[in-house]
């Protein structure tokens, strides 16, 4: 069933976490109900966002990207989130041994894609950019984002909560390490004149 | 009992309380200058108040007292007991302490004044640059002389971290601080124009990689064992990345200079040594994760373990953003942007504080035999300072990306999109966080300080009895 775990995680978030182990879903069952259809809200919302409403920066009109531009931005945002949840579930995988956890790849990239749940869904503010208004919004979820990763290590990976504490805090040192490696590559790219076209 | 059969406690306990007492001085003054940049208004138009005055001010006081301070308070306390000997002179390392403090005490009241030779981490005048020379050569003279008498022949790898800080520390110092006095509160640097910047950041990217990571993973490889209660995960890999660490850090400095009168060989110079740099940083890193990744079943009980989990965290995290942002095409946005300012504090913050606080949380019931008073409020002191680096360093990354962003923005024909005061006034809601960032990492400081101060009233100084060095194995 498509986006059968949203809700619970949530609601319940350890008992859904059980129910998602349980499930044993494989990697393209899990992008198919889930991650595919997640990710598209903050690219499709930042897409909308930013070609129609646009955002204010101090005072004057507000900065809009051109269709071409933010279509571009969109598809490449959508395709790093893909890949994103691909890549941190496979540090999982690698790292589980260290943390003494035996657990198949396609369970480490299914705990990274429920994790991400809050962040995909608050996506939707990208709708209409009020900049600081997304931050304080957006810090929540992600909040929750990082009570998810806590809570659901010791369940997915089947291990003690103190190694979970551990292993989820490795998780998000990578986390964070990847965020930034996409900062630098971002910038990168803006450098060699692939830089967002705004209308002003 | 004489003093041979015991270890100096005396100038470990000194420096340890002016450890806790200089962070929440520099931290409240970094708070306050995180007020000012929100509220322009806060100067309240005194001159001592002004931004430009205090910031040399927070910087040095966090720099200097406070982690000089936990430098100072465990490198003395590391030595003797790895070395199974007491310090060679109390009467030299309570020159140190003094002598030390004068040097602060001179920084607090001369910076507010403006008196300052205007260079970065290393604005005090040429009387109080003299002072500390000779401070630290004493300090070295204590360390060097102590290891040379010790009663093991290994010499532990934290020592080793200490030493290298203490040596190119005073090589930094005497090079960047010779300058022309001209009054005695103004002199003027020896070395000028592109020589200059390049001396100065040599220096000031080494006073990071030296004060603020060698020092400090001195500590880490003392400390983390300790509190983990289990050995270095690799001590082979603990040697190698010493070695790597200080051959590469030295190089790194012209990534301050990109794009500047700097030539371009040694900007590109700079930053592939700074690319390189990752490695063994990294390689602590793992060392240290891995150390502590052995003790999770003592974490429930023990929540100092996270602290420095926390801590070992944001130096892989830094460490890395470091070389990131050291590629020219990324500095070329980030340079002279909020980014740099949150990335300092992802390791200031991140890495050198909580590693302090960590081990002095350690240290301090030790040195006067008691029990830590609360772990409650280390768990208190855990969560919110976690959650203020997380909003310092998120709130300088969206603001230094949008100020990169709108510096160079160019409409059509040519002109700049953004007028400068207009980039200053899209900064405000993300100044707000950021001040609101620090506010949480001071009142998690504060709770440390009330839990330690709770920990030792009332506490008599407690006696380090030398023991008989283990049989080599």
């Amino acid at each position: 069933m498509i986006l059968k775990h949203v809700w619970g995680l949530f609601v319940n978030p350890k008992r859904e976490w059980e129910a998602i182990r349980d499930d044993e879903c494989t990697i393209g069952k899990c992008y198919a109900i889930h991650v595919l259809i997640l990710a598209a809200i903050p690219a499709i919302s930042g897409f909308i966002g930013t070609t129609q409403f646009g955002w204010q920066l101090g005072a004057g009109d507000p900065v809009k990207l051109t269709l071409q531009s933010a279509g571009l931005i969109a598809v490449l945002y959508y395709l790093a989130m893909l890949v994103g949840v691909y890549t941190i579930g496979w540090m999982i995988h690698w790292m589980s041994g260290t943390y003494g956890a035996k657990t198949m790849l396609s369970q480490c990239v299914v705990l990274a894609a429920y994790t991400a749940t809050p962040l995909f869904l608050i996506g939707v503010m990208e709708l209409y950019p009020i900049l600081w208004l997304n931050m304080v919004l957006g810090l929540p979820a992600l909040a929750y984002s990082i009570y998810l990763l806590y809570s659901g290590v010791p369940v997915m990976m089947g291990i003690s909560e103190e190694r979970g504490f551990l292993f989820s805090s490795a998780v998000l040192a990578f986390g964070l390490v990847a965020f930034v490696a996409l900062l630098a590559v971002t910038a990168i790219l803006w450098g060699m004149g692939l830089e967002p076209q705004f209308t002003r | 009992m004489t003093d041979q059969q015991t270890y100096n406690y005396t100038v470990v306990r000194q420096f340890a309380i002016m450890t806790i007492v200089w962070g929440i001085v520099g931290m409240l003054v970094g708070v306050f200058i995180a007020a000012q940049l929100a509220w322009p208004a806060l100067n309240f138009d005194i001159p001592w108040l002004t931004f430009g005055r205090l910031r040399p001010l927070h910087t040095n006081a966090v720099i200097f007292a406070f982690g000089g301070s936990a430098l100072f308070a465990t490198s003395y306390y590391v030595v003797q007991r790895t070395c199974h000997v007491r310090l060679i002179s109390d009467k030299l390392a309570a020159f140190t302490f003094w002598g030390w403090q004068l040097i602060i005490l001179s920084a607090a009241i001369t910076l507010p004044l403006g008196i300052t030779t205007s260079k970065e981490y290393a604005e005090l005048e040429w009387p109080i640059d003299i002072l500390i020379t000779i401070v630290w050569v004493v300090y070295a003279v204590v360390f060097f002389g102590t290891i040379a008498k010790r009663k093991v022949k290994h010499i532990y790898v934290a020592n080793w971290f200490y030493g290298a800080y203490i040596i190119t520390i005073a090589l930094l110092h005497v090079v960047n601080s010779a300058e022309v006095p001209v009054t005695l509160f103004k002199s003027y640097s020896a070395y000028a124009g592109v020589q200059d910047a390049m001396v100065q950041w040599w220096y000031g990217h080494n006073a990071v990689g030296f004060f603020l990571t060698a020092g400090f993973l001195g500590m880490m490889y003392y400390f983390i064992p300790k509190q983990a209660g289990r050995p270095v995960y690799s001590y082979r890999l603990s040697v190698v990345h010493f070695w790597a660490l200080i051959f590469t850090y030295i190089w790194a400095g012209p990534h301050h200079l990109h794009y500047t009168a700097l030539p371009d060989w040694a900007q590109s110079l700079g930053m592939v040594m700074s690319l390189i740099l990752l490695a063994p940083s990294w390689g602590g890193m793992i060392n240290g994760i891995m150390t502590l990744s052995g003790a999770w079943d003592k974490l429930r009980t023990d929540p100092v373990l996270r602290l420095l989990i926390v801590s070992v965290s944001f130096y892989g995290m830094s460490t890395f953003e470091g070389p990131m942002m050291s590629i020219k095409t990324v500095n070329a946005l980030s340079h002279y942007t909020d980014w740099t300012i949150g990335h300092v504090h992802s390791g200031a913050l991140g890495w050198v504080a909580l590693i302090s606080m960590g081990s002095m949380y350690y240290l301090i019931p030790r040195l006067f035999d008691r029990e830590l008073y609360s772990l409650k409020m280390v768990e208190v002191h855990f969560w919110t300072s976690t959650i203020g680096i997380v909003l310092y360093i998120s709130s300088m990354w969206v603001a230094g990306i949008m100020q990169g962003l709108m510096w160079r923005a160019t409409n059509a024909d040519g002109t700049l999109t953004y007028s400068f005061v207009e980039t200053v006034q899209a900064m405000h809601p993300y100044y707000i966080v950021r001040f609101l960032g620090g506010g949480f990492f001071l009142f998690g400081t504060l709770v440390m300080a009330v839990n330690l101060w709770k920990t030792i009233a009332g506490a008599k100084p407690a006696v380090g009895i030398i023991p008989a060095p283990a049989a080599a194995h």
